[in-house]
């Protein structure tokens, strides 16, 4: 009974949550979200998920042995950053994308700033941001059985319409972690569970929705709300991105401030930016405001809030400066100053952009109609154009919209030609916009390029006249793609050489046009 | 104004059904007492008596020295065998009266009968209070008739009485409320005399439902006297916790409870002040939980102060077989402090005894993290304290903004950030160094101004 006993200062007894625990329970949140992409998108999306962790807890391991630091890969954070950085990624990335995102995000982000607790920025983020500038066509690319397509995202900013159901369930086009159905599974767990901030995903996800409810130029309606929140990782991000613990702010208070950056970020991005992937972007300019937020709002101690001293001053009614809190206030003021400003910017020089595309679109039209002194719009056929209602034009044409229609005329009135805007979305890099020229008989006068962003040396040769002339002069039910570059009998077009991607996109738009014309306008005169 | 609950708090394993329904005991030690002389906040006593003098229980043998200080009360019959530095709870020497027990027990004269409270007046409380050396029970040790004694006691409009016992492993009060709950009550209406304006409030976790029963049915009687179960949380029994929830407001630590009309007394004392001023009997005994997991019987027992924690442990029947006894606590896991001998005399504040045969401690350092951020320590902070940024604050030496902008003094040290937190850090222990190192500056810069 003599022995010294163990000492040591109070409390002496702990709660059971440990660090590996709480990051087992994230890992395990973010499982549906895993497994659902690899059930839609097959062994690839498993290859890169694998990839990733495991570059991820070996770079983490072996960075502690060679620093002599104790071994960290135990409390499990590396492997989340690995596996959330394969959920962002897309299926059909190469196997050394995220290989190389999860060496930067581990090796860079995390512990060259202290490991855990220390970084500054989200490590998967960093990793993510790495890779979209590095190798921002194969990240940005979303290839379904080899063909490369939009994603709802994008298919959403250029204003049409998407299937919300497809992008809930996560089989749309987009990265492993699409799933909004396993990602809300996931990340309403955890919040059920007291392991992320409500505080911090739920103050995103409002903001976002009032910001484009409000700036987004279609008011209040749920299915293009719906539709913004579902895509572009907007629920990875407010759910298991934002509220990573190291870089969001500690106070209540804080977090939302920090969330409503984030929403607000996220949603001017959308409305006014290009970037589809701006909702990352987003987050991290809000990480590095964090250890600003935590400097300077502290909360006061319950003794010291202004109610608790009104009470104990016997003086208990409260002003209504008091009931609102003041940052809230300002947060409010800043947000609608600057989406007001921003909305101001963007509708004073929407009407300059229009023009601009309208010059740019009667310079194609003259350049495909010669002779024509006015272009007329024809009742009959924008009905047409309108009922399409944004849906894909015909079929066998791939993801082919016609824009409009129009007939050219003389000084005299009389109709010298036709010409035809139409869309492809299915270019390598963003949509193709082409004016097809035809003269009353039904012959191609030629085509021209409104719109043309493609691989340069590759796609964009689509629009020397080598490739673009070979339509010039013909009169066929619609035309052939050539990719031996052999082409003999009238309605077959030689392919440009490295891009059939591109060339095949043109012949498509041409051959809708061309279907157009036959069934609207030919019959119609 | 009353509110459900006081906000953050944490819920730890309560391990109360070791010894909640083990009926209370008394026990006679043999062998030497040891009364140690500042067993209170403020100044030790005087000691009184010398060595060879011949002392009886309830004999008072140091005297408090100012006013805020407290009498000490012998708890046995024997003769004083020395006055010297034993090794005490605190793990510090400190100066002791060691008194040889002959066993007997035997009593001051005109000891235990009954006078009735209308014929004593409100003075005559407050000096019995005093002569009978009773100190706050509940841990602090603060000396009650100070406490009693507020500058204006007509604005005094809660007289609460402690029996939440939210620390884990405790039943002492537990056992207490429902044994002598009439006795309780009438502590409380004795302190009521002092205070016109009051209503007496019995503050009590509804985790022990018979206490709650017992503690109604005793103050049916008396209308200025009401009974209030509250949700089980740690650390529900600390004094702001309760103030915030029966008065609807917390107070800064340089204001006194008084000073927002609440006077809070844990259940113990409230049972001290009945018998000291109904009975003249001084504070000599108390209610203590022996418990733990290598306890053979865990226990409540009416303990002599003065009895060392050695012969505690043997009272509730020593360690059980095969088990190996790893960590004592002089009371409970939260706000406990481990023992590195059992062989320290009990003093008027301890509450229990916890015998463990594991170290979380230990196995928390093995555990240890980086802090993740993850802000669980602010959610269950009971003062709404920002304990992440405290301990930066404190790593880096920052004392302005531990002190200004996160107010680390109003730091209670209830332990509910280190017990919460998945990293295991020590957030508790660092906010009582930084506390000190602030005091200690302070101190300094005083002393250099003169």
């Amino acid at each position: 009974m003599n022995t010294v006993l163990n000492i040591s200062p109070g409390p002496h007894t702990r709660d059971r949550w440990t660090t590996p625990f709480i990051m087992r329970m994230v890992i395990l949140a973010l499982l549906p979200a895993a497994v659902m992409g690899v059930a839609v998108n097959g062994v690839n999306a498993l290859l890169i998920i694998l990839s990733s962790v495991i570059t991820a807890v070996v770079t983490e391991y072996l960075f502690d042995r060679i620093c002599h630091k104790p071994n960290t890969v135990l409390d499990g954070s590396a492997v989340i950053t690995g596996l959330m950085l394969a959920l962002m990624l897309p299926p059909s990335s190469p196997l050394y994308v995220p290989v190389l995102g999860s060496l930067f995000a581990i090796l860079v982000a995390k512990c060259c700033f202290g490991g855990l607790g220390k970084n500054f920025i989200n490590p998967a983020l960093a990793g993510r941001c790495f890779l979209l500038i590095s190798f921002s066509n194969t990240v940005t690319t979303f290839a379904v059985d080899g063909v490369s397509a939009a994603t709802p995202l994008s298919e959403l900013k250029a204003g049409r319409a998407v299937n919300i159901t497809q992008m809930f369930l996560g089989t749309s086009n987009g990265v492993i972690g699409s799933s909004i159905l396993a990602l809300l599974i996931g990340g309403l767990a955890l919040w059920a569970f007291g392991i992320i901030h409500g505080e911090i995903c739920f103050s995103i996800l409002i903001s976002f929705t009032v910001f484009l409810a409000l700036f987004g130029g279609q008011g209040p309606d749920p299915k293009f709300l719906l539709a913004h929140l579902c895509g572009g990782g907007v629920v990875m991000g407010a759910f298991f991105m934002a509220t990573d613990y190291t870089t969001s702010p500690v106070s209540r208070m804080g977090q939302v401030v920090y969330g409503v950056l984030i929403g607000v970020l996220g949603a001017m991005f959308r409305v006014f930016g290009g970037a589809a992937d701006s909702f990352s972007y987003s987050i991290i300019i809000a990480n590095l405001v964090v250890p600003l937020i935590d400097l300077f709002l502290v909360p006061k101690p319950y003794a010291y809030r202004s109610a608790a001293i009104a009470a104990r001053s016997g003086n208990e009614r409260k002003t209504l400066r008091e009931r609102i809190p003041v940052p809230v206030l300002v947060l409010a003021v800043i947000t609608l100053a600057s989406g007001v400003a921003l909305s101001g910017v963007y509708t004073m020089t929407k009407d300059e952009i229009e023009e601009q595309k309208l010059a740019a679109s009667a310079a194609s039209y003259l350049e495909v109609c010669p002779g024509a002194q006015t272009f007329e719009k024809d009742e009959k056929m924008d009905q047409v154009i309108a009922d399409q209602n944004g849906e894909v034009y015909g079929s066998g044409f791939g993801r082919v919209h016609i824009n409009s229609a129009v007939i050219g005329k003389d000084s005299s009135g009389n109709t010298v030609g036709y010409v035809i805007s139409v869309t492809s979305s299915d270019g390598y890099d963003g949509d193709i916009t082409l004016s097809l020229g035809l003269s009353p008989e039904g012959a191609v006068n030629g085509i021209s390029f409104t719109q043309l962003n493609e691989t340069p040396g590759m796609g964009m040769r689509c629009a020397e006249p080598e490739f673009k002339d070979q339509f010039a002069g013909r009169t066929v039910p619609a035309f052939l793609l050539n990719k031996e570059g052999s082409a003999s009998s009238e309605d077959e077009i030689d392919s440009v050489s490295g891009a059939s991607t591109t060339s095949g996109a043109v012949v498509n738009a041409v051959n809708a046009g061309l279907d157009f014309f036959r069934t609207n306008m030919k019959g119609g005169e | 104004m009353a509110k459900h609950t006081f906000r953050g708090g944490v819920h730890p394993k309560e391990w109360k059904e070791l010894s909640r329904d083990v009926p209370l005991c008394e026990v006679n030690p043999k062998g030497e007492m040891v009364f140690l002389l500042a067993q209170h906040i403020g100044k030790p006593a005087k000691a009184i008596v010398k060595k060879n003098d011949t002392v009886l229980v309830g004999q008072i043998i140091a005297q408090a020295d100012g006013f805020v200080s407290a009498n000490i009360a012998c708890s046995c019959s024997g003769t004083v065998k020395a006055i010297e530095k034993r090794r005490t709870v605190s793990g510090a020497m400190s100066e002791c009266i060691v008194v040889e027990n002959d066993g007997e027990y035997r009593k001051t004269e005109g000891f235990g009968e009954r006078e009735e409270l209308s014929k004593i007046s409100g003075e005559e409380i407050l000096k019995r209070i005093q002569e009978a050396g009773i100190v706050g029970l509940g841990g602090a040790g603060f000396p009650t008739h100070v406490k009693l004694a507020p500058k204006d006691p007509s604005a005094i409009r809660y007289l609460i009485a402690n029996g939440a016992e939210c620390e884990p492993y405790l039943t002492c009060n537990d056992q207490l409320m429902r044994r002598k709950a009439q006795e309780i009550i009438e502590g409380i209406e004795v302190m009521l005399r002092l205070f016109p304006g009051a209503e007496g409030v019995v503050a009590i976790e509804k985790n022990k439902p018979e206490a709650i029963a017992a503690m109604e049915q005793a103050a049916s009687g008396n209308d200025r006297i009401r009974v209030l179960g509250l949700p089980a949380k740690y650390p529900q029994g600390g004094e702001r916790s309760l103030i915030q929830v029966i008065a609807g407001v917390d107070y800064p630590v340089t204001m006194l409870p008084a000073d927002i009309g609440c006077i809070v007394e844990n259940v113990g004392t409230i049972y001290a002040i009945q018998r000291a001023v109904l009975y003249r009997e001084p504070l000599y005994s108390h209610v203590m939980t022996v418990t733990g997991d290598a306890v053979k019987n865990p226990g409540n027992f009416i303990v002599r102060d003065g009895t060392s924690f050695a012969s505690l442990l043997e009272m509730a029947g020593g360690l059980r077989e095969g088990v190996k006894l790893k960590k004592a606590l002089a009371g409970g896991p939260m706000m406990g402090v481990a023992l590195s001998t059992l062989q320290v005399p009990v003093q008027k504040n301890n509450n229990a005894l916890t015998i463990l045969s594991f170290d979380e401690n230990e196995k928390a350092q093995q555990q240890m993290t980086a802090c993740l951020r993850c802000g669980r320590c602010t959610t269950v902070c009971p003062m709404g304290l920002m304990p992440q940024m405290m301990a930066a604050a404190a790593q880096s030496k920052d004392w302005e903004r531990y002190e200004k902008k996160l107010y680390g003094l109003e730091c209670i040290s209830c332990g509910s950030c280190t017990f919460i937190c998945p990293a295991k850090r020590p957030l508790t222990q660092v906010f009582k160094q930084a506390k000190a190192e602030i005091m200690a500056l302070k101190r300094a810069k005083a002393g250099g101004a003169k």
